[in-house]
């Protein structure tokens, strides 16, 4: 078994392995860069090793510097989390090489799925469906416009290298084709350093359902039921959760298979995501493969039961899976909502800096996988993630409800969250119903403004609600404003008298107020 | 006492009577409103609002508070002090910033213009970056650079003038 693992990755991923691991009884060794010498990830781990300055590039992008890292600490494997090197064959090969254990698949295979031309002929050839569109990546704009046609519109451009939605483009008919060339391989060139762009059909009303696979070194492959990722904007998931509300169990059976097909057909070891678009006709197309533990993997992890860092581990430690197929039961329903450091009021811009009060939000069925502290600083060279608020409860109702009332609960001041964006999407009709396609948040929240915008047009009954609301609302706040300087702080510094004059009688004042 | 908020984008007038009394009797137009409340911690507040609880969550910066309730926040100003604070502070007479000043700390990526270059108002004249989003920082008005104040991977913090513009009349 293992003895000591490096995480080559910061925040809340970071952390969650170091937990697993220390409850493995494996030694941890935190890597970080100058933007993170407090980060939370240093704070939890055994040891910590400073990479390079904050630039990604010098630091947790630095395969150089974190193998090295691992030498000195004498660290067993590297886990890498999700971003950075996760997905790096290089990084993997490279671990291979100094006898370091990578904890994700080998890097032929990261090689192979990383390529989105190259994974659909594989999966094609392993009798996977993948969606009809052109197998191999294409420069030429009128052979591109030719496919387009065989293909029939609308088509999607998508880029070989790419992910995160950069350089897609839907194409609605011929006239908007060679623009749409254009501009999308630029910008894969840009985001990618690969201009390479091929074609898929678009297919309207559709869900993005994913399949958790797990794979050991003994040819063992088991799915661990799907997560529902529909609910995102500029193509990064904002919201997910598990069972999706539109597969049956024989539907589910069905994609479930396919996903191991695809495991198998690719040669994967380790823990991986299989992603899927589902139709309306229930007809799904394969994706994509993602070789990492996936962002929202904790959902899969309320409703299985399954710790799967752990189940990494295992697997990179060469043992057997010790779980067969039938043996994976799901309960419940779960839901993962992200925390982003980004102003929901201004066009979801980052806002990072420093957390002054933090209060997670607590009580059964809640998980809070969280990056931050109070008094720590949000750095603004990294993706904005903060935390990971999952829910799990009996049913999707409950769970949905559980949602909205420890994203109330959930205090983060300093900086800005979407976290009432979160909660005007929970509380929606169209989440509600479960008509959770893709276009969503275009469909329904394109021009979202928080409840006190909506106060000032109140032209249907449910805004009057709302304003009604807001008002009495307003109120309250304005009355928290004056009972806070009421209260005597923060000048009084936990002094007995001076709580006597502001005149409350209740038993806390007499203790004091518990500043610091 | 009274008070004058503005909170959000409208103003409340709120007064209360003597704040010995248990509870505190508050007033704003014809609503009367009974509170008592305590600390629970530098920044959380227990109240109760005629015999309801709730909690607020506080935090305190120099020009007011951010006070949030049940997942809102609500940003309160006191507006007699905002009155005296902004007939100090000169403002642009457009509503527009008038320095090229980034939101956020954030690095530059690229600077679009060179030292005497003319601009119209609304033309982009750096790109800054934070947290892998770009955004563009314009001309205030029409007018001639005359000083690049920092280059390209700089980091630059709010507040911090990155291009000098002299208004063309």
């Amino acid at each position: 078994m293992l003895k000591k693992i490096l995480i080559a990755n910061r925040g809340e991923i970071a952390r969650r392995v170091i937990f697993t691991c220390r409850e493995m009884g494996i030694e941890t060794v935190a890597v970080y860069s100058d933007a993170d010498k407090a980060g939370i990830h240093v704070i939890e781990a055994d040891e910590a090793v400073r990479l390079g300055t904050s630039e990604p590039s010098e630091s947790y992008l630095n395969i150089d510097s974190i193998i090295k890292a691992a030498q000195k600490t004498g660290a067993d494997a590297i886990h890498p989390g999700y971003g950075f090197l996760a997905e790096n064959a290089d990084f993997a090969r490279r671990c291979e090489n100094e006898k370091i254990i990578f904890i994700g698949p080998p890097a032929e295979v990261i090689e192979k799925l990383g390529d989105k031309t190259v994974a659909r002929q594989i999966m094609s050839k392993g009798g996977v469906p993948v969606i009809p569109g052109m197998l191999e990546s294409e420069s030429d704009f009128k052979i591109i416009a030719q496919k387009a046609s065989e293909i029939g519109y609308p088509v999607l451009i998508k880029s070989a290298a790419g992910g995160g939605g950069k350089g897609m483009r839907v194409v609605a008919s011929f006239e908007e084709m060679e623009e749409a060339c254009v501009s999308a391989s630029s910008e894969a060139a840009a985001a990618f350093g690969s201009s390479a762009i091929y074609l898929e059909k678009y297919i309207d009303q559709s869900r993005h359902v994913e399949f958790q696979i797990l794979c050991d070194q003994h040819k063992n492959a088991i799915h661990l039921n799907e997560r529902e990722c529909s609910i995102q904007r500029r193509h990064q998931k904002i919201i997910e959760e598990t069972p999706s509300i539109a597969l049956t169990p024989e539907l589910r059976d069905e994609m479930g298979k396919a996903a191991v097909a695809a495991a198998i057909a690719s040669g994967y070891v380790n823990a991986g995501t299989v992603e899927f678009l589902l139709g309306p006709d229930n007809s799904f197309y394969f994706l994509e493969v993602n070789t990492r533990l996936q962002v929202e993997h904790p959902i899969t992890e309320m409703t299985t039961g399954i710790d799967l860092v752990r189940r990494q581990i295992m697997i990179a430690a060469g043992q057997p899976m010790g779980i067969a197929q039938e043996d994976v039961k799901a309960r419940g329903h779960a839901i993962e909502c992200r925390i982003y450091a980004e102003d929901p009021e201004n066009d979801f811009f980052p806002s990072p800096g420093t957390i002054e009060y933090l209060k997670e939000p607590s009580g059964p069925g809640i998980r809070n996988d969280c990056g931050i502290y109070q008094g720590c600083t949000v750095p603004m060279e990294y993706d904005p993630i903060l935390s990971k608020l999952v829910c799990y409860a009996e049913d999707r109702q409950s769970a949905v409800k559980k949602m909205i009332r420890a994203l109330n609960d959930y205090v983060i001041s300093g900086i800005k969250t979407p976290i009432p964006f979160l909660v005007d999407i929970l509380k929606s009709q169209p989440f509600e119903s479960g008509q959770t396609y893709t276009d969503f948040i275009n469909a329904h929240f394109k021009d979202w403004k928080p409840a006190s915008y909506n106060a000032e047009n109140p032209s249907n009954a449910n805004n009057m609600k709302n304003a009604e609301n807001k008002a009495d609302s307003d109120i309250a706040a304005c009355i928290a404003y004056i009972a806070d300087e009421l209260c005597g702080r923060p000048e009084t510094k936990a002094l007995g008298t001076a709580s006597k004059e502001a005149g409350f009688a209740t038993p806390w004042q007499t203790l004091g107020s518990w500043n610091r | 006492m009274e008070y004058n908020l503005k909170i959000d984008d409208r103003t409340v007038d709120i007064e209360h009577e003597d704040k010995n009394e248990n509870p505190i009797r508050f007033k704003t137009g014809d609503e009367k409103f009974d509170v008592t409340c305590f600390p629970v911690s530098d920044h959380q507040i227990h109240m109760t609002i005629n015999g309801k609880g709730i909690n607020a969550y506080i935090s305190r910066d120099r020009d007011g508070k951010t006070v949030m309730i049940n997942g809102i926040s609500h940003r309160i100003e006191d507006a007699d002090e905002q009155k005296r604070r902004l007939s100090r502070k000169k403002g642009g007479s457009n509503g527009l910033p008038e320095e090229i000043t980034p939101p956020m700390p954030s690095v530059v990526v690229r600077i679009m213009v060179n030292k005497g270059d003319y601009v119209e108002k609304g033309k982009g004249v750096i790109v800054v970056s934070a947290m892998k989003m770009e955004s563009t920082l314009s001309a205030p008005f029409d007018g001639r650079i005359t000083k690049i104040n920092v280059a390209e991977g700089d980091k630059v913090s709010p507040g911090q003038v990155l291009v000098d513009i002299e208004a063309t009349q």
